[in-house]
Parts: C-alpha cells; sequence; structure tokens
C-alpha cells in the first residue's frame, strides 16, 4: 500500500473498517520491532464487518478495540498470533449504532510484541469520538482478556502494552476514529486528555484494568477462566463450557420440579424430570376427560361469552391503573364473584377484598373463597384467579360499570394487602399439584 | 435464563385461548349421558385444543411449541401427510445416533416426551423442558379450575 496515503487514510474519518485497519496495520511495522505484518493485512481485508461481532486475536499492533460488530475471517484465526493476547472486547452491552469505526484492542501474552495492549489502549482513549464506554465494558474487556482460551500472564502483558504505547500515539491521533473500547472510558476518567497518554500511564491502567476483572458478557465467543491445572486445549475447554451450561440448566430445573431438593446427580433429576412431565400430561388428558364428560350439560358459550367480557375488560383496566397485574388481577376478580353473591351490590368491598386476599395458599381447594375469613398470608393463589374468574359465568352484563368501582376499590386495598405473589408461585403449584395428584 | 415462572398474565392468556377453543367445540348433539366413545371422541379434542391453545398462548418463541403447532396443523389438515422433510431427516439421525447406545436412555425419554425434543442436543433440551414444564402446569391448573367450575 502507499505509505504516503496512509496519513490521509487515517484522517479520514469515513474510510470503510477494513481499509482504515489496513492502513493501520501497514503503519505499524514502521515504528515497532514486529515481524512484518503484511501478511496480515491481506487476510484484513474485507474481514471486519461492522454488524457482526467476534472475538479476535491479532498479531502485534493491532492494538484496536474490536467492538460488538466485528466480523473475523476465519482464516484469521489460525494466523500465527498464538502468542498474542486477545483483547477482543466485542460485544458488551452498549448499542453503539452502525457505521462507527472498530477500534480493536487486543493484547495477547508471552511473545507478543509488547505495543499491542498499549497500542489498544491508546487506540481506545484517542479513537473515543462519540461514546464513552462503560466502565463495565473496560474491566470486562479485562476481563475477557483474561478469560481467553489460553493462559494469560498478566505481567507480561502490561509490559508488553508498554512497549506499544509510542507507537499507538501517532497513529490514534491521526485516526479520528470513533469507537468503543474498553479502554476508553478509563483512560478518559483517569487522563484529561487522549494525548496524555504515557506508556506509564496506560500500563498502569491495564492493570487496573486486570485486576477488576468482572463477569464477562457473552457475545458469540465464550470465555472461560482456566484454573491452575486443568487442561487448557479447546477441546476440552469447549467440554467443560457445555458441561457448565448443562448443570446450571439443571439446577434450573431443579427449582421448577417440586421436590426435588434433596436429589443430586444428573441420573437422578432426569428421572424425576421425565416423572413430572409424564405426570403433568396424564393430568392434562385426565382433566381433558373430565371436561368431556362435564361439558355436555353446560354451554360453552357462556365460557365464550365471559372470556370475551372479562379478559378485555382485565387487559383494558390494568395499564390505566397501572399496577403489577398480578394485585389488580386478583383482586378486581375477587371482588366479582363476591357481588354476584349478593346480588350485585357493592358492600364492603374493603372488607371483602381482604378477605378474598387472606386466602390461603392454595391448599384448599379454590372454592369461592371469598367467603372465607381469614388472616393467611396474602399471597394470591393463581388458582384462586381462576376459579373466581370461572364463577362469573353467571355474570350480567352489568358488570363493567362495577367493575370500573370495584377494580378501584380493589387497587386500593390491593396495595394495602400487596404481596409478590411470585415468590409463592412454586409452592402453589406444588400444593396444587399435591392436590390433584 | 429468563424465568418460566408464570405470572397472572400468562395464566390469563392461557386460560383465554382454552376457552375460547372450547367454545369452538360443538356442543353435543344427544341428550342424556353421552356414549363413552362420544367422551372418547371429545377427549380427544378436548386435550388437542388444550395442547393447541397452550402453544398458541406461547407463541413461536419457544422450539416445543412451534414443533407442537405444526404437528397439530399437520394432524388437522393433511391427516400427516404433510412433513417437514429436514426436520424428519435429521431426526433420523439423532434417533440413529442416539440407538446406537444401545438402550434407551433417560434423555431418549425425555426427548420423546417433550415436542420437538428429537432434534435438539441437550442443552437446548434441557431448557425447553423447563419452559414446557411450567407451561404445562399452567394449563393443568387453568383446565382444573374449569373443572371444578363445572362441578359446582
Amino acid at each position: 500500500m502507499n505509505r504516503a496515503l496512509l496519513p490521509e487514510m487515517l484522517h479520514c474519518t469515513d474510510m470503510t473498517v477494513p481499509e482504515k485497519q489496513r492502513a493501520r496495520f501497514k503503519w505499524q511495522p514502521e515504528q515497532q520491532q514486529q515481524q512484518p505484518q503484511d501478511s496480515f493485512f491481506g487476510d484484513l481485508s474485507g474481514v471486519f464487518h461492522l454488524q457482526q461481532h467476534q472475538l479476535q486475536g491479532f498479531q502485534g499492533d493491532l492494538g484496536e478495540v474490536v467492538t460488538r460488530s466485528v466480523k473475523p475471517d476465519p482464516a484469521l484465526m489460525d494466523n500465527g498470533w498464538p502468542d498474542l493476547v486477545g483483547f477482543g472486547p466485542c460485544g458488551y452491552g452498549n448499542n453503539n449504532g452502525s457505521g462507527f469505526d472498530i477500534n480493536y484492542a487486543i493484547s495477547r501474552t508471552s511473545s507478543c510484541p509488547p505495543a499491542v495492549a498499549e497500542a489498544a489502549v491508546d487506540a481506545a482513549v484517542l479513537a473515543n469520538g462519540r461514546e464513552p464506554v462503560v466502565s463495565e465494558k473496560l474491566s470486562s474487556g479485562v476481563g475477557r482478556e483474561s478469560l481467553k482460551k489460553r493462559k494469560i500472564d498478566k505481567v507480561q502483558n502490561n509490559t508488553k502494552v508498554v512497549a506499544e504505547d509510542d507507537s499507538r500515539d501517532k497513529r490514534i491521533k491521526g485516526c479520528g476514529e470513533e469507537g468503543e473500547s474498553k479502554f476508553i472510558e478509563k483512560n478518559n476518567n483517569k487522563s484529561s486528555t487522549t494525548s496524555k497518554n504515557s506508556n506509564k500511564e496506560n500500563s498502569a491502567e491495564t492493570s487496573k484494568d486486570n485486576s477488576k476483572v468482572t463477569e464477562v458478557q457473552k457475545p458469540e465467543y465464550i470465555h472461560v477462566r482456566v484454573r491452575r491445572g486443568q487442561a487448557t486445549d479447546s477441546h476440552s475447554l469447549a467440554e467443560r463450557v457445555r458441561r457448565e451450561k448443562i448443570s446450571e440448566r439443571m439446577k434450573y430445573l431443579q427449582d421448577l420440579v417440586p421436590g426435588c431438593n434433596k436429589i443430586t446427580g444428573k441420573a437422578g433429576m432426569l428421572d424425576e424430570i421425565i416423572n413430572y412431565v409424564q405426570s403433568l400430561q396424564r393430568q392434562v388428558e385426565f382433566l381433558s376427560m373430565k371436561l368431556a364428560a362435564v361439558n355436555p350439560r353446560l354451554d360453552f358459550n357462556i365460557d365464550n361469552l365471559f372470556s370475551k367480557e372479562a379478559f378485555p375488560g382485565c387487559a383494558t383496566n390494568f395499564p390505566a391503573i397501572g399496577m403489577s397485574s398480578d394485585m389488580t388481577n386478583p383482586a378486581y376478580l375477587q371482588f366479582n364473584p363476591v357481588q354476584q353473591q349478593q346480588r350485585q351490590q357493592q358492600q364492603q368491598p374493603q372488607q371483602q377484598l381482604v378477605t378474598c386476599c387472606g386466602l390461603d395458599m392454595g391448599i384448599n381447594p379454590p372454592d369461592m373463597g371469598l367467603r372465607r375469613t381469614i388472616s393467611a398470608p396474602v399471597s394470591i393463589p393463581e388458582m384462586f384467579i381462576e376459579s373466581s374468574c370461572f364463577n362469573q359465568i353467571q355474570a350480567s352484563s352489568t358488570w363493567d360499570a362495577d367493575l370500573q368501582n370495584l377494580y378501584n376499590v380493589a387497587f386500593d386495598q390491593g396495595r394495602s394487602t400487596s404481596f409478590p405473589p411470585q415468590p409463592f408461585t412454586g409452592t402453589i403449584e406444588a400444593s396444587n399439584l399435591k392436590m390433584e395428584m | 435464563m429468563t424465568s418460566v415462572h408464570p405470572n397472572s398474565t400468562t395464566t390469563t392468556r392461557f386460560a383465554r385461548r382454552f376457552l375460547i377453543s372450547l367454545s369452538r367445540m360443538r356442543r353435543p348433539i344427544t341428550l342424556g349421558p353421552p356414549s363413552d366413545e362420544e367422551v372418547c371422541r371429545r377427549t380427544r379434542r378436548i386435550k388437542l385444543a388444550a395442547y393447541s391453545s397452550m402453544a398458541r398462548a406461547v407463541g413461536s418463541r419457544r422450539a416445543w411449541s412451534r414443533a407442537l403447532l405444526l404437528k397439530v396443523r399437520n394432524r388437522v389438515r393433511f391427516q400427516g401427510i404433510l412433513r417437514n422433510r429436514f426436520l424428519a431427516s435429521k431426526k433420523k439421525r439423532v434417533i440413529k445416533r442416539n440407538k446406537a447406545s444401545g438402550e434407551m436412555n433417560k434423555t431418549d425419554m425425555l426427548r420423546k416426551l417433550v415436542p420437538g425434543g428429537e432434534t435438539m442436543d441437550i442443552c437446548g433440551l434441557l431448557e425447553e423442558t423447563a419452559h414446557y414444564m411450567a407451561s404445562l402446569a399452567t394449563q393443568v391448573k387453568v383446565m382444573q379450575s374449569i373443572v371444578d367450575q363445572y362441578s359446582k
């Protein structure tokens, strides 16, 4: 490439990423003591596409922070970069919007030319045109760096970062690129102007960044922290990741399936899960049989009517009130049956609501527990909601006006007696199932 | 993983869809106690309605709901003629792979239970199982309360 073009290219902000990178990369060898990068530049062309992101390790002078949307050339991965520490910060939470340039900040350990990380830092610092990176990005980016699938020597990394700083400075200043990088915010915090970055500063910051390793958000790459003594080849790492995913899902399932707290081990859990799913399916079949037997003597149109009236009513009311649907739904539903029981008069809704709310947690069958007077914990079981819903099958069309009034009252009452229903959901289901089983 | 615990709106959605589909079912012609086969037929139709309303309430977000909807659609319209060829071939491959292990292990059983589970890897299968379980539980609740309602 024409070296003379480089400064112009660097100043131009409209350049496409690949071109810029090409320019940048070509510039690098002048200032650094790395091996010739020409082969790499060829790979770079057309590699980076703004819309996708992936973590990359680059050789030597790359020092650019990868933002979310970079699509690497697969060939790049196999490039002779094994020693480089890749920062590859891609894909952190914030969306930069399209069209920004991507800086790749990559630093590697071991034999990597030291300037990489530094350069990355610098690039990030200077290139920070628009969007400051959230600090979590920084730390997470650093975290990502250390979480790379190879063992990473942080000390080495820092030293290497230092050396590259010089080379980065000039290039980055000329760059005028925008983009996010892990280091941007941190560096901005530390140094008021981008140009002030010194090698030492950057390395210090980098070391601080390194020490602030936090949770890594996952773009398409999965980062695994390798513990001491564990194998680090890609196969075992991938397997470990897979195993962790599976165990995480098993734990989640353990919470879902009732009564599985004491069971450890995948086999037992799988047995329980299979049993539970089978029992649920059998229940559906049994209940549908019951419905088939029961239905003939009742008119389904009522259900239709009910659902058309009640549920749209629910939907419109909820946003107005702005309360969680959990609260308002049961509240107002409880009122209606009560009202109908007492011939559609609105009597002492407050007391009734309290009564309703005081329902027992689903241990008792969902009869119209409205008549119950209780002081039990107030979480409103979902079963009750349904039963009260369906109770209104006999409702008349004068619901709606009453509904509005009740709803407002219920809202007030509900607020005072509100309890988070979520934690109870599990127990509700469990107890209900126990009832049914 | 996002929580699959059904809240009130989810339950309402399930209930509504199920009720609507129930109401669409034709009423029994004969008065008095229905015959056994009539009950059987209705049972099957109600069960189908339950599953399809459950899948529709969930939408196409989940693999199992998509598989369920596909199955229902195929059954209703083409009586099994129309099949997703790609899935069928993939299923065969997966089943062959599993069968190679010799006996029917638990994972295979789980695959059979969860709709659309034949072609998934274990990771996805577990996640779908969790969501499917939660939706089934919700559906059971809805149906139970309807039955209770009717039996009053």
